[in-house]
């Protein structure tokens, strides 16, 4: 009798401790939050089809991320040791960022670029946006760092945010990197409103100049003067430029083309998984759920409206100086932020809504992709003033 | 053969010029940082007894081997002691430091140089394994316990000074301010950062965009150069103006289709008219059936 007795007071011992570390016992208010807005980023990756390849694994990332547990079993993704803290590596030391370039140089056309080099400096101008965040962030009382992190989100461009921000204040790399996403899967219900009322009906008809043919030796050209040119203005962008620069060299060469096809295939993929996921599970309630985050996220949004405005009004300026027949349409200035090819597409989709028969796609793929170089530029003149 | 000839030997100097300048980018990094002359009251080493001592610092970002290098205290004895190989610790970490002390008792370990440093003997000069002077420098006339060191670190400038720090930083002393906080204080509403930037930006593309307009034209100039060039030979008008990409790709789009046209269904027209179909063996159901076999009888 007594035996038995002992038995089931261990065995009532031992539930009552796999009760208290169950997820159930140690749930939060914030765990339920941070679980929600993982649904809302899945059930808009799905329903809505907003940038499903990103919102997809950060979503399933911020589940895992924020089921509740024990500490000390080396689980969480800031527990040495942990599995999720192994593959978190890749983004605090800045690994996965340059990889995702290498993918995106090895899958970008820079055609649409070279025949018309003037729109390089749309990619420039929508760059506004980071130092306007900056700005707004220091005036928040951020710190230097801290505001440079907050402001790259204005480039819209996931990798170079998360490149950056683990830099300067890794501390923010959870908010930083989801406010960027939500806000790049926003971009077709953020732009189209700023760009309408930066436009006239006249200007948003303007029909550009078809391309020209753009040869095989300048597409080979473009990613080495590229690289040589920008990593010599800014050598603190090396990695994500460098890496760029020499994906698009193996998709352009067409001797590499078992590189390229790895670069743009496998390999990116395989890295999107691992930053998507890893950079939802670093969103724990705890460390998440601050006042600063809600800040970033006030001032991510500024941004993006601040860079699609630098984009627009750059390019209605420019006109001015512009002969007939050579003019710009100010539509394609949103293009300028380096969300690809989202914001073309909205370039695209806007200028169909007032001439059918208007494609501006081809157009804002130029300063789309001078964007991802734009960013990449303001990353580094960032790092090496601030770091 | 001779071109090939020429790319191995031009990629053979490449790699050899590479590989010097990767060794001399290793040693070139060390510097010597800082050095006290008469040590009464400061740093003892591992046999608790006080030498004057030099303090060698790998300024770079990578690690750097110091052994097989060269110290000395007489350019005439250019190679006086050569900081042994088998030593392990002879591995400086990037920006990290060395102590050697100069008390002429090597057999106290490979940091213990065969030669000391006193006021008729303050010259002090590293060399790499061939010889050559990495850094040098004489010591001023110090009191005891004093120090020359680089402020700050690496760096050309020396001073004096009674802070010693072997086998740390010599800014250890001062409070260090981020890179961030300082650029802050000089710009706190962020404008002066915005602007630079964005001329950087600017500037960075604006040089890009140049460079490929005038590729662009030169391509354009010699493309319209070869047409004209056929349009003679071929005795066809000459015209300056470019196809249109637009034109390419619906030739292209048509190619495409047409050398995709191919189906297994052919296309097929319902029609009430009579319509008679010329014999074909090819279509005939005969060949297309299997054939049962014929009985065959055998006839007595």
């Amino acid at each position: 009798m007594e035996q038995s007795s002992g038995f089931f007071s261990f065995l009532l011992e031992n539930l009552s401790q796999f009760i208290a570390y169950t997820g159930f016992a140690n749930v939060t208010w914030g765990h339920g939050i941070m679980i929600l807005i993982a649904l809302a980023f899945i059930a808009l990756a799905i329903i809505k089809e907003y940038e499903p390849l990103l919102l997809v694994p950060i979503g399933f990332g911020i589940i895992l991320g924020n089921i509740p547990f024990v500490p000390g079993f080396q689980t969480g993704i800031y527990e040495e040791g942990s599995v999720l803290n192994y593959l978190y590596f890749g983004v605090i030391k800045g690994v996965y960022p340059p990889l995702i370039f290498l993918g995106i140089g090895a899958m970008t056309d820079f055609s649409a670029l070279i025949s018309n080099p003037k729109l390089i400096l749309i990619g420039a101008a929508a760059q506004l946006g980071i130092f306007g965040a900056y700005m707004a962030a220091l005036y928040f009382g951020f710190t230097a760092e801290e505001a440079g992190a907050i402001g790259i989100i204005g480039g819209a461009d996931g990798p170079t945010a998360i490149f950056l921000s683990s830099r300067l204040a890794p501390e923010l790399l959870g908010a930083v990197a989801i406010s960027a996403y939500s806000y790049m899967a926003l971009v077709p219900v953020i732009q189209p409103p700023i760009m309408r009322i930066l436009t006239t009906k006249k200007e948003r008809v303007i029909r550009m100049k078809p391309p020209r043919q753009v040869t095989k030796m300048e597409k080979i050209l473009f990613p080495i003067i590229g690289v040589l040119l920008t990593t010599f203005i800014v050598p603190s962008g090396l990695p994500l430029l460098g890496m760029l620069f020499f994906g698009n060299l193996l998709k352009e060469s067409t001797v590499t083309k078992r590189l390229a096809d790895t670069a743009r295939g496998p390999m990116i993929d395989i890295v999107t998984i691992l930053i998507g996921l890893t950079v939802g599970a670093s969103t724990q309630a705890t460390t998440f759920l601050t006042p600063k985050s809600v800040f970033i996220f006030i001032l991510g949004a500024i941004s993006f409206i601040i860079a699609t405005f630098g984009g627009v009004m750059f390019v209605k300026i420019f006109n001015i100086f512009l002969k007939e027949g050579n003019k710009m349409n100010p539509l394609i200035g949103n293009a300028g932020v380096s969300a690809v090819p989202d914001s073309a597409r909205i370039s695209q989709m806007v200028g169909l809504e007032y001439d059918k028969t208007n494609h501006l796609l081809m157009h804002a793929m130029g300063p789309n992709v001078a964007g991802v170089i734009g960013s990449a530029v303001a990353a580094g003149i960032l790092l090496s003033f601030l770091y | 053969m001779m071109r090939k000839l020429t790319a191995v030997l031009i990629l053979s100097i490449g790699v050899f010029i590479a590989t010097i300048d990767a060794t001399a980018q290793n040693v070139s990094s060390l510097r010597i940082n800082e050095a006290m002359l008469f040590n009464t009251d400061n740093y003892v080493d591992n046999f608790g007894q006080r030498s004057p001592w030099i303090e060698i610092m790998n300024i770079g970002y990578n690690s750097v081997n110091i052994a097989n290098c060269y110290l000395t205290n007489d350019l005439n004895e250019p190679k006086k002691y050569k900081i042994p190989s088998g030593d392990p610790k002879s591995e400086i970490q990037a920006r990290q430091f060395m102590v050697f002390f100069a008390d002429n008792k090597t057999e106290h370990g490979t940091q213990h140089l065969n030669f000391t440093l006193d006021s008729t003997h303050r010259f002090i000069a590293l060399l790499s394994s061939d010889g050559t002077i990495i850094d040098s420098v004489t010591l001023p006339l110090l009191e005891l316990n004093q120090v020359y060191n680089r402020m700050p670190d690496g760096s050309p400038s020396w001073e004096k000074s009674f802070f010693s720090t072997p086998n740390s930083t010599n800014e250890g002393r001062f409070e260090k301010t981020s890179s961030g906080e300082a650029f802050l204080a000089f710009d706190p509403s962020g404008i002066i950062m915005a602007i630079i930037a964005m001329a950087v930006v600017f500037a960075a593309l604006i040089v890009l965009y140049r460079i490929f307009r005038t590729i662009g034209k030169i391509n354009q100039r010699s493309a319209q150069l070869k047409s004209a060039k056929f349009a003679k030979e071929q005795g066809l008008p000459v015209t300056s103006q470019e196809v249109a990409g637009e034109v390419y790709a619906a030739i292209s789009v048509a190619l495409y289709l047409y050398e995709t046209d191919t189906h297994d269904q052919e296309s097929t027209i319902i029609t009430i008219q009579r319509v008679s179909r010329l014999y074909s063996p090819w279509s005939s159901k005969i060949y297309g059936l299997r054939q049962l076999p014929h009985e065959q009888r055998r006839r007595n």
